[in-house]
C-alpha cells in the first residue's frame, strides 16, 4: 500500500498551506524524520517531515499550489511494495507535478520542467475569465488539484453580475455612455505613499496581498516619475455653464435624427484645443536644454476601465483636436473608450498627446487637481457641472457652473500663461457658439 | 561452398533438362482464356479458378518451355542490340561515379554484366508488354527507351528525373514504355508482376472483349525466390492462367550470399515451377542472342496461351550488390574468369566475325554513347531540384490537406505535348 | 426509393453499382464468388458479373493484394476483400508499401486506384491474432485514405465514393455490423470521404467516434443525459482524411472532448484527434482530451473479458463523466 503524505496542520490557525520547496523528488528514497518539503502557513515556513520510511513515488502538490491541511502531497511506497508501483492516486496530478530536485541524486531521472506556481486553470476558463473580466487569483478551483475550470468561473460571472444588479442605481455612473467611459482617476491620491518599488508591508490577518498588473506598474512608475520631476502648480476657475448646456441640449436634439449625441465632454476636447492653438506656449514639452513647442494639437482624453477589467487608467489620444469637429471628435472618443473597455487600446492610439484633460465631473467631483501626463505640460482637471448659487449681471440667482483645475509644469509654462489660457478656454465655453467653427 | 564454379557453369547452358520431359497436355486448371490451345488439352474446369480436382495432382507432366529458336536477329536488330547493352554499361559507369562524387545519393545497385538479360528479353518482347523489375532497375529502364538524361537526373534527385528526384535510383519509372518500376523491396515486385498481367488481359478479354494480346515480364532476383510473395505471385498467376513470365536474374548471389547457401536446389531453379505446374526453362543470360533466342519463342506462346513462365536465366553480376560492397564473399580469379562473358564483348565478337560491323565501327559507336550519357550527366546536373512545394505533391491525386494533387514528370508532359503537336 | 436493408447488402450494391457503371472495376478475395462472401457480402455477384470480375483467390493475401496492385497500376479499379483486416497484416508490404505510395515514387506518373476492404475490430471471441483493429497501424501511412462507415447508408455511400476515388482507399467495416439494418436508398449516392457528421447534437461534451463505437457512444450519450449531460457525438466516417473542422467546431462549443477508438491507445486514431482537438481548440477547452480505447492488451478470447476490453458504453460514460467534471 501506499503511504500517504499529506499537507499536516502546522499551526494553530492553520487551514491551508503552501509548499513552497520540495526537497525530496520522485524516486528519491526518504527515511524517517526526513525534511520533505519547506510549508509556508499563515503564520510561518514549516517543515514537513516524512514518518515512514521509503521511495517517494509521486509528487502531487506542485510548489506555490495552496491546498487545504489533509491535501494528499506526495505518495511512498514503502519497502513491502517491492518495487510494485502504486497506484497513483489522481492521475492528471501525478503526471504532471514534478518538484524541482535539487537534492535528487544524480542517477534518478530529471524531473519534467514546470513552471512554479503558477495556477492550474483550463484554458478555456482563461478565455472566459477575460470576457467576463474576472480576476482568477480570486477564484478557488474546483476541478482536481485546484484547477479552475469553466464552471468555476461562469459562476463567478454569474455573482458578478447579480452583485451589479443589487447596488442602486444612484451608485452607477450615469446613463451619459462617453463620460461614464472618461471617469479618469488621475488623482494625486492614486500616487501610493510608500516608494512602489516596495514590496514588505506588513499583512494583517484580513488584509490581502495582491500583484498589481502590468499596467498598474506602468501608471505607477510614470506618476511617480511625473509627480517627482515636474514642479507642478495649480490654477482654478469657475465656468458658466449655462449657455454650452443650452447649445448641447440643442445640439443634440437636432443630432438625434443622425443617432449623434454629444457629450459635455467632447465639447470641451474641442474647447481646449482651440485653447491650445490660440496659446501655444501651453502646447509644449520640457525637454532637458530645450521646451519642445508642438505644432500639432493632440488631446489626451483620460479613461477609467471598468474594475471588472481589473481598473486601471488609459488615455486614449485624439489626433489634431483643434482641426476637428464636434462630431468627429464625438465618435473617435466613443470608438477609442469602447475599445480600450472591450479589446484594450493599441499603442497608437495612447500615443503623441500634447495636452490631456481629466473628468471626474459624473462622479459629482466639484474639485480636484490632477497630475501632469509626461511629457504633457499640463493637464485640465475637470469636474461636475453642478447647479449653484451664482451672481449674474449683480443679481444672486441659480445657473450651471463649472469648476477645472490646469495643473502645470513650471518649468514650460508660468502662472500668468495658465491663467490666460484658461481665460481664452472660459471665454470659449461662455460664448459656446464660437467652438462650432 | 559457392555454387558457381568459375565461368564453367555456364559453357554449355541447358534449357530446362528437356530430354526428361514431355509435351504434356496439363493445363493449369481454370484456363478459360486459350480455347483449344494447341499443346494443351481442353480445359474442363467451367469457372476461371476452382481448385483442380484431386486427381490432377502430381500425375500430370509438366508444361514444357518452346524450344529455343535456330534463328538469328537481322544485323540492324543485333547492331541495336549492341548500342543498348554498351549505353547501359556506360550509364552504369557513370552512375557509379556520380555516387561516388555525391552527385547520387542513397543505395546504387549497378547492372554491369547482366544487360543481355533486359535487352534480350524486352527484345523479344513487344513494346506494349508492361516490364516490371526489382531495384536493379536501370538497365530495364534503358532497354525499354527510358531517356538517359531522365534516369540521370533521377539518380540525382533532380526534377527532370523520371519521378521529379522522388524515388531514386531503386524506383525508374517510365508509364509510356511499360516500365512499371523500379521497386525496392526485394520479391515485392512480383505479384505487381502478375496484377499486370491480370490487367492487360482483363482489359483485353473482358473490357474489350477480344483475345489476350500482352505478356508481362517480371524480372527479379534470386535472392526473391525465397520471399513469401514469389511463391503467392507464381501460385496467383497459374491458378489465374496470367501471361507473365518471372524472368530470375540468377546472377549467383543474393545481396552477398551465395545462392546455394540459401536457396534449397539452388542448382536448378527452374523447378521452383513444378510446384505450380508452370513452365519454365534456364538461359544463358550472358550471351543477348541466347536469350532471344529462348524468350521469343517462350514470349509468344505466352501470349498465345495466356499462360505464365518461369525463368532461370543465368548471368553475373560483374560489381557488387551495392556500391558498398566489396564483394569479399567470392574470388578475383571468380570474377576475371568471367569476363570473357562479358555479353557486351560476346555480341561485339559475334558482329565483328559475321562481318557486319569492324572494331572501328565498335569503337566510333563506343564514342557516341559515351558523348550521349556525358550530355546526359551535364543535363541531369543542370536540371534543378525539386522545389519544396512537390514534397506535398503526388501523395494523393486530389487536394486536400496539406497535399497538392498530381501532375506528370517533365519528360512526360514534354512527350504528351509533342504527342499534342504531332 | 428507401428500404431497409443489411449493412452487408449495403456493402454489395455499392459495388454492383460500381461494376455496372465501369468495367473496370472487379472484385477479388477469398471466397468471395462460388461461395458468395464468405460473410455474404457478394451474394450473388457471382452470378451478374461472372468469374472474370469477380474473383475468388488463393488464401494468399499477400500475393493477391500485391496482384490487384499491379492491376491498379495499368488502370483496373480493383476492390480487394480481406476476410478480415486481421489477414492484411501478411500484406502488409503491398498495402503500405505499394500501394499508398505509387503515385509518390513515380513522380506522378501512375497512382493507385483501389479499395481494400474488410472485417475489422473484434468479431466477437475470436481471439487476438483475429481482433485486429487496423485503424491506427495503417493511418499513419501517408498516401492512402481510410473509411469507417457505421451504419448501412454510410456504408453505401462511402464503399462507393471509395470505389471512384483515384487513391487507396482502406474501408473498414465490421463483422458485427454486418447484419445491422438500415434505411437505404436503392440509387446509387456517395458520400464524400473525408466528411464527418454529428449523429447527435448536444451541448455538454463532444464524443468522437469512428465506426462500430459510434453505437456504443449513441449509447452512452442516452445514459448521460438521463445525468443532465448533452452530448454531441460525432460519427468521423473517414478516418483519413480526418475532418478535423466538424470536430474542432462541436469542442469549440462544448468545450470537451472524449474520443472513443476501437484500437489501441499508443499512437492511434485516438490520439491524433486529442492531438487535433488541443491543437485546434486549447483554448477552448475546460479540460484535456479523454480516450477511451480497447484496453492495451491482447483481445482475450472469454467473452467477459473481451467486453470489458473494448470501448463499451460504460467507459464512454466514465470518460464522458471524468472529462466534464461529474465524475
Amino acid at each position: 500500500m501506499p503511504i500517504e503524505i499529506t499537507m499536516p496542520r502546522l499551526s494553530d490557525t492553520m487551514e491551508r498551506g503552501t509548499i513552497i520547496k520540495w526537497h525530496v523528488t520522485e524516486g528519491d528514497e526518504v527515511t524517517a524524520g526526513d525534511v520533505l518539503a519547506d510549508v509556508e502557513t499563515d503564520k510561518a515556513t514549516m517543515e514537513m517531515q516524512a514518518y515512514d520510511d521509503g521511495v517517494v513515488t509521486g509528487i502531487l502538490v506542485s510548489e506555490g499550489q495552496p491546498v487545504d491541511i489533509g491535501t494528499v502531497c506526495a505518495t511512498l511506497a514503502d519497502e513491502d511494495d517491492d518495487g510494485e508501483a502504486p497506484a497513483p492516486p489522481p492521475v492528471e496530478v501525478a503526471a504532471e507535478v514534478v518538484a524541482p530536485a535539487a537534492s535528487a541524486p544524480a542517477a534518478s531521472p530529471a524531473p519534467a520542467a514546470r513552471r512554479s506556481g503558477g495556477r492550474r486553470i483550463t484554458p478555456v476558463a482563461r478565455r472566459l475569465a477575460e470576457q467576463h473580466d474576472i480576476d482568477l487569483d480570486a477564484l478557488t478551483g474546483s476541478g482536481p488539484s485546484g484547477r479552475i475550470t469553466k464552471k468555476d468561473v461562469l459562476a463567478a460571472a454569474q455573482a458578478g453580475d447579480e452583485m451589479k444588479a443589487a447596488v442602486p442605481p444612484s451608485a452607477t455612473p450615469p446613463a451619459e455612455p462617453a463620460p461614464t467611459t472618461l471617469a479618469p482617476p488621475s488623482p494625486v491620491e492614486a500616487v501610493p505613499a510608500t516608494p512602489v518599488t516596495s514590496g514588505e508591508l506588513a499583512l494583517h490577518a484580513d488584509d490581502r496581498r495582491e500583484p498589481v498588473s502590468g499596467m498598474r506598474q506602468t501608471i505607477a512608475r510614470r506618476l511617480v516619475q511625473s509627480k517627482q520631476e515636474i514642479p507642478h502648480y495649480q490654477v482654478s476657475m469657475a465656468f458658466d455653464m449655462d449657455a454650452i448646456t443650452d447649445l448641447r441640449t440643442s445640439l443634440n436634439e437636432e443630432l438625434a435624427q443622425v443617432e449623434v449625441k454629444l457629450s459635455m465632454n467632447d465639447l470641451l476636447v474641442r474647447a481646449c484645443a482651440l485653447a491650445m492653438s490660440r496659446n501655444p506656449l501651453m502646447n509644449a514639452s520640457w525637454d532637458g536644454d530645450a521646451i519642445v513647442l508642438h505644432g500639432r494639437v493632440h488631446i489626451g482624453v483620460a479613461v477609467a476601465l471598468p474594475e471588472e477589467r481589473g481598473g486601471g487608467l488609459v488615455v486614449p489620444v485624439i489626433r489634431d483636436a483643434d482641426r476637428k469637429s464636434l462630431r468627429q471628435i464625438s465618435a473617435e472618443t466613443r470608438a477609442l473608450a469602447t475599445k480600450a473597455r472591450e479589446r484594450g487600446l493599441s499603442p497608437e492610439d495612447m500615443e503623441g498627446a500634447t495636452f490631456t484633460i481629466s473628468n471626474l465631473g459624473m462622479f459629482g467631483v466639484e474639485h480636484f487637481t490632477a497630475i501632469i501626463n509626461p511629457p504633457n505640460s499640463a493637464i485640465l482637471a475637470v469636474g461636475a457641472t453642478a447647479q449653484k448659487p451664482v451672481v449674474r449681471d449683480g443679481e444672486l440667482t441659480v445657473g450651471w457652473e463649472m469648476q477645472a483645475t490646469l495643473s502645470n509644469d513650471h518649468r514650460v509654462v508660468d502662472g500668468a500663461t495658465a491663467a490666460r489660457w484658461l481665460g481664452t478656454l472660459k471665454s470659449l465655453i461662455e460664448n459656446p457658439s464660437t467652438i462650432l467653427v | 561452398m559457392a555454387i558457381l564454379a568459375g565461368s564453367a557453369r555456364l559453357k554449355e547452358p541447358t534449357f530446362g533438362r528437356q530430354e526428361t520431359m514431355t509435351m504434356a497436355p496439363s493445363t493449369p486448371p481454370g484456363d478459360h482464356s486459350t480455347p483449344a490451345a494447341a499443346d494443351a488439352a481442353p480445359d474442363t474446369q467451367d469457372t476461371v479458378h476452382g481448385p483442380a480436382s484431386a486427381a490432377a495432382y502430381g500425375q500430370q507432366p509438366r508444361v514444357v518451355a518452346p524450344r529455343p529458336l535456330n534463328s538469328t536477329p537481322p544485323p540492324d536488330t543485333l547492331k541495336q542490340w549492341l548500342r543498348d547493352m554498351m549505353l547501359i554499361r556506360e550509364f552504369e559507369i557513370r552512375s557509379m561515379q556520380a555516387y561516388q562524387n555525391k552527385l547520387a545519393g542513397g543505395f546504387l545497385h549497378v547492372y554491369n554484366g547482366q544487360e543481355a538479360v533486359a535487352v534480350g528479353c524486352i527484345g523479344a518482347a513487344k513494346h506494349k508488354d508492361p516490364v516490371v523489375t526489382a531495384y536493379r532497375d536501370h538497365g530495364h529502364a534503358l532497354a525499354r527507351g527510358m531517356d538517359p538524361k531522365v534516369g540521370m537526373a533521377e539518380l540525382f534527385g533532380r526534377i527532370g528525373g523520371c519521378a521529379k528526384g522522388k524515388g531514386g535510383s531503386m524506383h525508374f519509372f517510365d508509364a509510356n514504355n511499360q516500365m512499371y518500376g523500379g521497386h525496392g523491396i526485394v520479391g515485392a515486385q512480383t505479384p505487381l508482376g502478375a496484377g499486370l498481367a491480370f490487367a492487360t488481359k482483363y482489359e483485353d478479354e473482358v473490357i474489350n472483349g477480344g483475345d489476350n494480346t500482352r505478356v508481362s515480364l517480371c524480372f527479379l532476383g534470386d535472392g526473391a525466390i525465397n520471399q513469401g510473395a514469389f511463391h503467392e505471385a507464381l501460385n496467383l498467376a497459374s491458378v489465374l492462367s496470367l501471361p507473365v513470365i518471372f524472368v530470375i536474374e540468377n546472377n549467383g548471389y543474393s545481396m552477398g550470399t551465395a545462392t546455394a547457401r540459401g536457396t534449397a536446389g539452388a542448382g536448378h531453379l527452374e523447378d521452383k515451377a513444378i510446384g505450380y505446374d508452370m513452365c519454365s526453362t534456364t538461359i544463358d543470360g550472358m550471351d543477348v542472342i541466347t536469350v532471344w533466342q529462348a524468350m521469343k519463342p517462350l514470349i509468344d506462346w505466352c501470349r498465345e496461351h495466356s499462360k505464365p513462365a518461369l525463368v532461370d536465366m543465368q548471368c553475373y553480376r560483374f560489381k557488387g550488390h551495392s556500391m558498398s560492397d566489396p564483394r569479399k564473399y567470392r574470388s578475383h580469379d571468380e570474377e576475371h574468369g568471367w569476363e570473357s562473358e562479358d555479353p557486351i564483348g560476346r555480341l561485339a565478337n559475334h558482329l565483328t566475325e559475321t562481318g557486319a560491323m569492324t572494331a572501328d565501327d565498335i569503337k566510333a559507336m563506343g564514342k557516341t554513347i559515351r558523348g550521349e550519357i556525358r550530355a546526359a550527366v551535364d543535363w541531369a546536373k543542370a536540371s534543378p531540384e525539386p522545389g519544396i512545394e512537390e514534397l506535398h505533391h503526388d501523395v494523393y491525386t486530389d487536394t486536400w490537406g496539406p497535399y497538392t494533387g498530381t501532375s506528370l514528370p517533365e519528360f512526360m508532359q514534354r512527350r504528351a505535348s509533342d504527342r499534342g503537336n504531332g | 426509393m428507401v428500404r431497409e436493408i443489411e449493412f452487408r447488402d449495403a456493402l454489395r450494391e455499392a459495388m454492383s453499382d460500381a461494376m455496372r457503371d465501369d468495367k473496370r472495376v472487379f472484385l477479388c478475395g477469398e471466397e468471395v464468388a462460388q461461395y458468395n462472401g464468405a460473410y455474404k457480402v457478394s451474394r450473388g455477384m457471382l452470378e451478374e458479373f461472372g468469374p472474370r470480375r469477380v474473383i475468388d483467390t488463393p488464401i494468399s493475401e499477400s500475393g493477391f493484394a500485391g496482384m490487384a496492385i499491379g492491376a491498379a497500376m495499368l488502370g483496373l479499379r480493383p476492390i480487394v476483400e480481406f476476410m478480415s483486416w486481421s489477414f492484411s497484416l501478411v500484406a502488409a508490404d503491398p498495402i503500405l508499401n505499394n500501394a499508398p505510395k505509387m503515385l509518390y515514387m513515380s513522380g506522378g506518373q501512375l497512382g493507385c486506384p483501389i479499395v481494400f476492404r474488410g472485417n475489422d475490430g473484434a468479431g466477437g471471441q475470436l481471439g487476438s491474432t483475429h481482433s485486429w483493429c487496423v485503424e491506427s497501424l495503417y493511418a499513419n501511412v501517408p498516401g492512402l485514405k481510410m473509411i469507417i462507415p457505421s451504419n448501412p447508408y454510410d456504408a453505401k455511400g462511402l464503399l462507393s465514393s471509395a470505389i471512384k476515388d483515384d487513391n487507396p482507399v482502406f474501408c473498414l467495416e465490421s463483422e458485427r455490423m454486418l447484419a445491422l439494418k438500415g434505411d437505404v436508398p436503392e440509387e446509387a449516392y456517395d458520400i464524400p470521404i473525408g466528411k464527418a457528421v454529428v449523429r447527435r447534437p448536444g451541448t455538454d461534451c463532444t464524443i468522437v467516434s469512428f465506426g462500430r463505437p459510434v453505437h456504443f457512444a449513441m449509447e452512452a450519450a442516452e445514459t448521460l443525459a438521463a445525468e443532465g449531460i448533452d452530448c454531441e457525438v460525432i460519427d468521423g466516417r473517414s478516418i483519413k482524411p480526418l475532418d478535423r473542422e466538424t470536430i474542432a467546431a462541436s469542442v469549440r462549443k462544448t468545450n470537451y472532448c472524449v474520443v472513443v477508438d476501437q484500437s489501441w491507445s499508443f499512437s492511434s486514431v485516438g490520439s491524433e484527434v486529442a492531438a487535433e482537438v488541443h491543437r485546434l481548440c486549447f483554448d477552448d477547452l475546460d479540460n484535456h482530451v479523454h480516450r477511451v480505447h480497447n484496453d492495451d492488451v491482447p483481445a482475450p478470447y472469454a467473452w467477459n473479458l473481451e467486453q470489458e476490453m473494448l470501448p463499451n458504453t460504460r467507459k464512454i460514460c466514465e470518460a464522458v463523466r471524468a472529462c466534464t467534471y461529474n465524475a
